[in-house]
């Protein structure tokens, strides 16, 4: 699995980017997106933030869980209660294929194409419901929603406590780069 | 990060307890009135190559003015990012109002505020009998006393506006006292939907 997560202010401007990959069943926590796959996330990204703002109306909840879907790569949301949204998008490696066992990053397919069908899923059609697969990291399972969960509550603590710093703004970009580490820190712990 | 009492045991004998001397910071609030003028004083003082320029009292004021709402206003913005945390999404102004007179006067002074007026036309009053910061003031003449204790308030209305502008809500926070220790703040909402 590899992940995608981004801050986006309330004002639609991305605050804080960060790609890492999973450190579960052996990962090494490193990215395995494609050169084409790391520019068209924050298209995606950018793109289902429509959907975020149509769903916190009707989920009181800070966690929407998964918002949407493109391709294979999936959306969870964290809205804060001032509408800053944490995104993350997270790509599962296809079935059968370890992580591991791809040599160059290029060669490996990060998107199923739009075209064809993955799995069992309506390409295109931004479905909510998608196949259980037997993968590890399957991203629809109830263990995935629970682990991105615990995630995003620890990012939460740790914005409050980088925005909270009178040096900086909330709105402004976040450079600090004990905020990144401690992102980067959770995202091991729980991804 | 909530509003409610922090579970037992909560005490001096909990060594990982932290806590906050409520005097001390009383303390630091009345001290910023005073440290904001002296703070303009010096800057101007400093531009000027040691000439002492004559500044009048109205830009005087107009700037410990500013100087006090932007830095409550940075406050106010923080205080509501930590404590709205897991309570059900503000769907309408006065559902931020509300939360601003129960939830966030009982954080910054201890209590609820005492009346909330609005022409559900964007303006909101708010009254507090007995405002927190005015409560140990006192002068043998009334007039002065409200006039002197007038800069109190600016802080408090940059911590207004700072939590309504996170809570998406543009707007213009107005303090006045006809009374110690009476309080009157006035919000008027710029949104297009009032």
């Amino acid at each position: 699995m590899s992940y995608y997560f981004c801050i986006v202010g309330t004002r639609d401007q991305p605050l804080f980017e960060l790609e890492f990959g999973t450190s579960k069943q052996g990962g090494d926590g490193i990215a395995r997106f494609s050169q084409e796959a790391r520019h068209m996330n924050p298209f995606i990204v950018h793109s289902s933030l429509d959907f975020v703002d149509e769903m916190q109306w009707t989920n009181n909840q800070m966690y929407l869980k998964r918002v949407d879907q493109f391709a294979s790569s999936h959306i969870s949301t964290f809205l804060t209660p001032t509408s800053t949204r944490f995104m993350l998008l997270h790509l599962p490696h296809p079935p059968n294929t370890a992580p591991q066992s791809t040599a160059s990053p290029n060669s490996f397919p990060p998107f199923t194409p739009y075209t064809s069908t993955p799995a069992s899923t309506t390409t295109g059609s931004r479905s909510s419901s998608s196949s259980s697969t037997s993968i590890p990291n399957n991203p629809t399972s109830p263990q995935t929603e629970e682990a991105i969960r615990a995630f995003f509550g620890e990012v939460f603590e740790v914005w409050i406590k980088a925005i909270m710093s009178p040096f900086g703004s909330v709105e402004g970009k976040l450079g600090s780069p004990v905020f990144r580490q401690r992102v980067v820190a959770a995202g091991k712990k729980y991804l | 990060m909530s509003f409610e009492a922090p579970f037992p045991p909560y005490n001096a004998s909990d060594p990982y307890a932290t806590f906050l001397n409520s005097t001390c910071m009383d303390l630091l609030l009345i001290e910023m009135v005073p440290m904001a003028y002296r703070l303009n004083n010096e800057l101007t003082i400093a531009g000027q190559d040691g000439v002492k320029p004559v500044v009048d009292e109205d830009e005087q004021k107009e700037a410990a003015f500013r100087r006090l709402e932007t830095s409550g206003y940075r406050v106010g913005q923080g205080l509501v990012e930590r404590f709205s945390r897991d309570r059900p999404r503000f769907t309408d102004t006065l559902d931020v109002i509300k939360f601003l007179c129960k939830d966030m006067w009982a954080l910054l002074f201890r209590k609820q505020i005492d009346n909330l007026k609005t022409n559900h036309r964007g303006v909101y009053v708010l009254t507090d009998n007995s405002f927190k910061p005015f409560s140990r003031m006192s002068m043998s003449s009334s007039s002065e006393a409200v006039s002197r204790a007038q800069p109190y308030l600016w802080f408090p209305c940059g911590v207004i506006r700072g939590g309504l502008a996170s809570m998406g809500i543009t707007a213009t926070v107005q303090a006045e006292t006809s009374e110690l220790p009476a309080a009157t703040f006035q919000i008027k909402t710029t949104n297009a939907k009032a």
